[in-house]
């Protein structure tokens, strides 16, 4: 079946994909709707609603003043706080998306069993809503931002479009890890300990700066720095996060061409992994 | 193996047409998953798998606009999978199919609720599963909220609804749709009646309205009565199909004979200890040594069409010699009416047995019993019916299967004929003496000359 259609000629595999995506297009309004469904969901039975998507930040930011204010005041990065909230909101927006699209087939399990709709509906949905609650949370940071007096960089407009890259690499994470995790329950156990180690390799409470700028391996000698970059596309997005918002510089072009064709590169593979496999959904969920 | 979906159907497209469609399943077991066994399967990927099967062999079915297709068979001939391969919930092994148009199914009412959400958000959440955008659910919200009669219920979280209001909200969501072909997979047999009935008058409603409908039943009525045409699948391949009364009518005779060919493995052999059903007794002077449920060529069969002739032929060995005996047949309901017991003597003939063995047959020419399943009792006695010979008490199964010609109701076809209506002016004729009601009395004057105060209610 793969050599069959890998066999085919390439203007009827053109013609598959743009079918795939317009089917996709005539289904937004489900995406849309599961959004909303999740977002409203997640705050159903709380009193305060959606204000925990505002509270939660303001939460850490003043969890995290406390701490390196008063019980940890010698750090050696300047504001923080600051610093440390514009690398985990993005990561946590990561971490939560990559965690509920890798299990939003499962989960849906009973929809997909009985009603058809191109599944990619349903990772692409669970990255969304938390999206909803990513830009919600930047909002506050926002106000810290200004509260603190942090340097905004004056190509600050340049953020949305790192935030659609980001979840554009998301939304391909999530499509892979997705598939994987319908065959393969294994999946979610291993990508807990997959996430705690990204956690610590990306720059979040510290800066790359930090880390020693060379490691000799066998004779050769590795430019940390660099290797960390490429090979964790996560590093480049919080340091071009942090370049915008933090450090008021204007980011590195390369750097940022870098992470726009990575996240293209992991959501076209992810895509590709995803419509490869979601016929047998039906039977194997 | 190609799947071919298109969202819209051209005028004067067949809806689906599935070309030689096969489906294979791989049985699972729990060792499937394990490292070694994706081991082994990584080096023999070809390799025929034991555990396979297929639910559908070779299916081929051309479903046009304006059709009503009905899809009947036993369980697990592979009706369900038939339908999941046309949502696309399932690809086929082998064949094509082409989809054109939107397709909503009634396989799984009120599968995508979110029971978090109101009756209303998931009218609308439901509505985008099936593929449409808020604007055309906001024409039909009004609809679907009378439709499934929640009152206030419609703005409460649907957890909290009782499973007959969540199917209820489920299938006015799927009805309003108005998708290009529904699917229709024995959904209606949930709810209370009164939501049944209503199931049941959408749907006919849809097919006057002409819509296209296919719908998998066992309720082999409502094939008959609401479908265009009747396809029987059975063992994955298509046994039957066309007018809904043939394939019906086949397709019981089927089962019957299948039903028949258990029985006669699991009944076993009679003893004349044994009372009721299937008990035997009497003095043996003459033996019934076995009977046949005959039809008109004479052939021994256990099924038969209201309609046809029933012969049955009592085989009897004469033992001691006997004055002219009686013999007698009766048949059974299977829940116990005793519904006719003609004999010898009733009917006058004569009986005087001149050899030792022979046979006798009770003719039926026209069978006047409807569906269902009976017992044939037969007996051999004395003209004072102080002695029984022997007695086969509902030791013989008869199963009438569904005719397509079906006259009412019930178990007999009393073969009573409707006249036309007659408009009330024109009874005062019938009444002056002319047809043969004349001698009923009217309506009118049953009335007039009631004793019972409560006909003359204002």
């Amino acid at each position: 079946m793969a050599l069959a259609s890998a066999a085919q000629p390439k203007p009827r595999r053109l013609a598959a994909v743009s079918a795939r995506l317009r089917e996709l297009w005539r289904y937004r309004w489900l995406i849309r709707n599961l959004v909303v469904s999740e977002v409203k969901a997640r705050y159903k039975n709380s009193v305060l609603g959606f204000v925990w998507s505002l509270l939660n930040p303001l939460a850490m930011m003043l969890v995290f003043t406390v701490i390196f204010g008063v019980l940890w005041p010698n750090q050696p990065i300047e504001k923080f706080p600051i610093f440390l909230l514009c690398g985990l909101l993005p990561w946590n927006f990561f971490s939560a998306s990559v965690t509920s699209s890798m299990t939003s087939i499962v989960a849906h399990g009973n929809l997909v069993k009985k009603v058809y709709f191109p599944r990619e509906v349903l990772p692409i949905a669970a990255v969304l809503a938390q999206l909803v609650n990513f830009l919600l949370a930047f909002l506050v940071l926002f106000v810290a931002l200004v509260v603190f007096g942090s340097n905004f960089s004056p190509w600050l407009w340049l953020l949305p479009v790192i935030i659609l890259i980001q979840t554009a690499f998301t939304v391909g994470m999530g499509l892979f890890l997705s598939t994987l995790h319908v065959f393969y329950r294994d999946t979610q156990m291993v990508m807990e300990v997959v996430m705690l180690a990204w956690f610590f390799l990306t720059p979040i409470f510290y800066t790359v700066s930090q880390l020693p700028a060379s490691y000799p391996l066998w004779g050769i000698t590795l430019d940390v720095h660099r290797l960390f970059y490429i090979l964790n596309p996560m590093a480049s997005l919080i340091n071009v996060y942090r370049d915008l918002l933090y450090n008021g510089y204007r980011t590195d072009p390369d750097f940022f061409i870098r992470t726009a064709l990575t996240a293209l590169v992991v959501l076209g593979f992810g895509y590709w992994f995803f419509a490869r496999y979601a016929d047998r959904f039906g039977e194997e969920v | 193996m190609t799947v071919l979906r298109t969202p819209t159907a051209q005028p004067g497209e067949a809806l689906i047409e599935l070309h030689h469609v096969a489906r294979r399943f791989t049985k699972r077991t729990d060792r499937s998953r394990s490292l070694q066994e994706l081991f082994i399967r990584f080096f023999r990927k070809r390799a025929v798998d034991p555990d396979e099967f297929w639910p559908l062999r070779d299916v081929s079915l051309i479903v046009r606009p304006g059709d009503c297709v009905g899809v009947i068979g036993p369980n697990g001939s592979g009706k369900s999978t038939l339908l999941k391969l046309i949502t696309g919930i399932l690809p086929p092994t082998r064949g094509d199919i082409i989809v054109r148009g939107r397709v909503s199914s009634l396989l799984e009412l009120g599968a995508g609720f979110h029971p978090d959400l109101t009756g209303r958000e998931n009218i609308y959440l439901n509505g985008s599963i099936y593929g449409l955008d808020r604007a055309a659910m906001d024409r039909r919200l009004d609809e679907i909220i009378a439709y499934a009669g929640l009152g206030d219920f419609i703005d409460t979280p649907v957890k909290h609804y009782s499973s007959g209001m969540f199917v209820r909200l489920g299938f006015a969501v799927a009805i309003h749709t108005d998708p290009d072909l529904l699917l229709v997979d024995e959904v209606l047999a949930v709810g209370d009646a009164a939501f049944q009935h209503r199931c049941m008058e959408s749907i006919y409603r849809l097919r006057r309205e002409g819509k296209t409908l296919l719908l998998v039943s066992h309720d082999l009525r409502t094939v008959e009565s609401l479908c265009s045409r009747a396809v029987w699948i059975q063992d994955g391949l298509i046994a039957a199909e066309g007018a809904p009364g043939d394939v019906i009518m086949a397709y019981n005779r089927y089962v019957a004979a299948q039903e028949e060919a258990e029985a006669a493995q699991r009944r076993p052999p009679v003893e004349s200890t044994r009372v009721g059903v299937g008990a035997r007794h009497g003095s043996r002077s003459i033996e019934i040594t076995h009977v046949e449920l005959c039809d008109a060529n004479g052939t021994p069969s256990s099924s038969f069409v209201t309609g046809e002739t029933l012969i049955v032929r009592l085989y009897y060995r004469r033992h001691r010699p006997v004055e002219p005996p009686v013999f007698g047949m009766a048949i059974h309901h299977e829940n116990g009416f005793h519904l006719f017991g003609p004999n010898t003597l009733f009917a006058g003939v004569d009986t005087e047995l001149d050899a030792d063995e022979g046979s006798i047959d009770y003719v039926i020419p026209r069978l006047t019993l409807l569906e269902g399943q009976y017992a044939v009792s037969v007996a051999v006695h004395n003209r004072a019916d102080t002695e029984t010979y022997d007695y086969h008490d509902r030791a013989y199964p008869l199963r009438v299967v569904y005719s397509p010609a079906r006259a009412g109701y019930g178990m007999v076809d009393l073969q009573g004929s409707w006249q036309p209506p007659v408009p009330a002016g024109r009874a005062a004729v019938r009444q002056a003496g002319k047809g043969p009601a004349a001698k009923l009395p009217s309506e009118s004057r049953a009335h007039e000359s009631s004793p019972h105060p409560a006909h003359h209610q204002p």
